[in-house]
């Protein structure tokens, strides 16, 4: 559904299936709100001055929508916390991911869907991982982007 | 004697860089920005949250660095999904998947900054055209950009993003040969220096009492990074590659050593392992983690991997050509 917001965005969508995708559009409540958190990222890369504000209004609203808030009782302070970083760090990431895309020197922008480069090559398997690690050890990248480049080796599959 | 003249070297670079001369520096040559970049990854002390973004994928993980009298330490975790993290404290690694953790051997101990050297940084300009680009923002901070445009299609082309005072790395990407994005990753949230969370880091003295508790380490390698001929030749490594050191080692959940042959052209790294193995099981072929290929294949009785932050074409073309010469 995302990518399909995202494919239509850019233009990119036909438009008999963008009918078809309208009408599912308006049946799927959650497809609405991403509709409208994609536009605001849009907004927000345009005229930055004008919508950062609200932005962090509406994020602030969501949060302390959020439902761990009403049963504190069954996870520790800690746990909210965590909970309620996730929620800013993955409302934060779809914004970068946006941006990033535009900042990208010869790329479309702005590009919401999946960069189309998983083709024949499947992810790493888990026992890759030691030699990923054992890589990455001389791997001259390592030396500039610090433990970043880890994030091969730890990243979910 | 060797370490302090390269520490004179770093220091002179963050001299120049205090000086607040960087930002405009006709006399910053582009190359030197990379050094200044593993400088600056070395010696800063920052906190702070970055995305990475691959295939469709997007991760978050919160980053962190303190450089102290004790050496380097640093932290990556994974900030959604199960226990992803990363510990490195100076030369030893650990990895925690989960609930479980494993010891990953020593590095290397050499590899210690500044790595790059001044023939690396000539390796990398006979192999890729590097241009300062356009000044940026990122993360709040000002930031200078500089572009690694490889001379053939063997390898990426990469995009950096340097804090403009520091020379900290803010954000990187790589493309392919077509502009495509295969990975990118930036900081969302920076913090430098200031009071930074150190409850983490685990002291030498206390190691032993600290990994006794975990059943699931992987026994203590011994690991020797001593170059030494294996044997094995690879005939079709690409120009501009050199090799950086050839050795018998040691590698977490494998019972015999490794043959690890690792090649650099300044900014890309290839290893090739090469192992013993008595009944052939699944090949994994060709896989990839972000920018990082893997290609397996069986030579006769051995699987040769290779591992390395290039094309598949790269990775294939190397496994393919590695054949057995005699001791």
């Amino acid at each position: 559904m995302k990518q399909e917001i995202s494919v239509l965005m850019d233009g990119e969508m036909f438009e008999d299936e963008a009918e078809l995708f309208f009408d599912r559009l308006k049946r799927h409540p959650q497809a609405s709100q991403d509709w409208a958190v994609y536009h605001l990222i849009g907004d927000a890369l345009r005229q930055p001055d004008h919508v950062h504000r609200d932005i962090s209004l509406a994020f602030r609203e969501r949060l302390q929508a959020e439902p761990i808030i009403l049963a504190p009782h069954t996870r520790s302070p800690q746990r909210v916390r965590h909970y309620a970083l996730s929620a800013v760090a993955s409302v934060m990431a779809l914004a970068l991911v946006a941006w990033l895309s535009m900042q990208v020197a010869g790329e479309p922008a702005p590009q919401l869907a999946a960069a189309q480069h998983n083709n024949a090559v499947r992810p790493a398997a888990f026992q890759a991982n030691d030699y990923l690690m054992a890589h990455q050890e001389f791997s001259p990248s390592a030396d500039v982007q610090g433990a970043a480049s880890y994030i091969h080796t730890v990243s979910a599959k | 004697m060797r370490v302090v003249a390269q520490k004179i070297g770093a220091a002179f670079i963050l001299f120049q860089l205090c000086a607040s001369t960087a930002i405009a520096d006709p006399f910053l040559e582009d190359a030197e920005w990379l050094r200044t970049m593993a400088f600056a990854a070395h010696q800063t002390n920052y906190s702070g949250v970055f995305v990475y973004q691959s295939g469709g994928r997007v991760e978050m993980s919160r980053i962190t660095h303190i450089f102290d009298q004790n050496g380097e330490h640093e932290r990556l975790e994974g900030l959604d999904g199960l226990r992803r993290e990363v510990i490195r404290n100076n030369d030893k690694v650990w990895l925690y998947l989960g609930d479980k953790k494993v010891r990953i051997e020593k590095r290397r101990a050499q590899h210690a900054f500044p790595a790059l050297l001044p023939e690396q940084i000539q390796t990398l300009k006979e192999n890729y055209l590097i241009r300062q680009g356009e000044e940026d923002r990122v993360a709040e901070f000002h930031a200078h950009t500089v572009y690694f445009q490889p001379k053939d299609n063997l390898r990426y082309s990469r995009k950096m993003w340097a804090h403009s005072e520091n020379g900290l790395l803010l954000k990187a990407v790589v493309l392919d040969e077509r502009g495509r994005v295969i990975e990118q990753y930036a900081f969302s949230q920076l913090r430098i220096g200031g009071n930074i969370d150190q409850k983490w880091i685990v002291p030498d003295e206390s190691e032993a009492a600290h990994s006794a508790q975990h059943e699931e380490m992987s026994p203590l390698p011994k690991a020797s990074f001593e170059s030494a001929p294996s044997g094995w030749q690879v005939d079709a490594i690409p120009p501009g590659f050199k090799k950086i050191i050839e050795m018998h080692r040691t590698i977490t959940g494998k019972k015999l050593p490794v043959v690890h042959i690792v090649y650099s052209d300044g900014l890309a790294g290839i290893s090739v392992f090469i192992e013993k193995v008595s009944e052939v099981t699944d090949i994994p072929g060709l896989s990839s983690q972000g920018a990082v290929h893997i290609y397996s294949r069986l030579v006769g009785d051995h699987l040769v991997t290779v591992v390395g932050e290039v094309p598949p074409r790269t990775v294939i073309q190397v496994a393919d050509s590695v054949r057995f010469a005699g001791e």
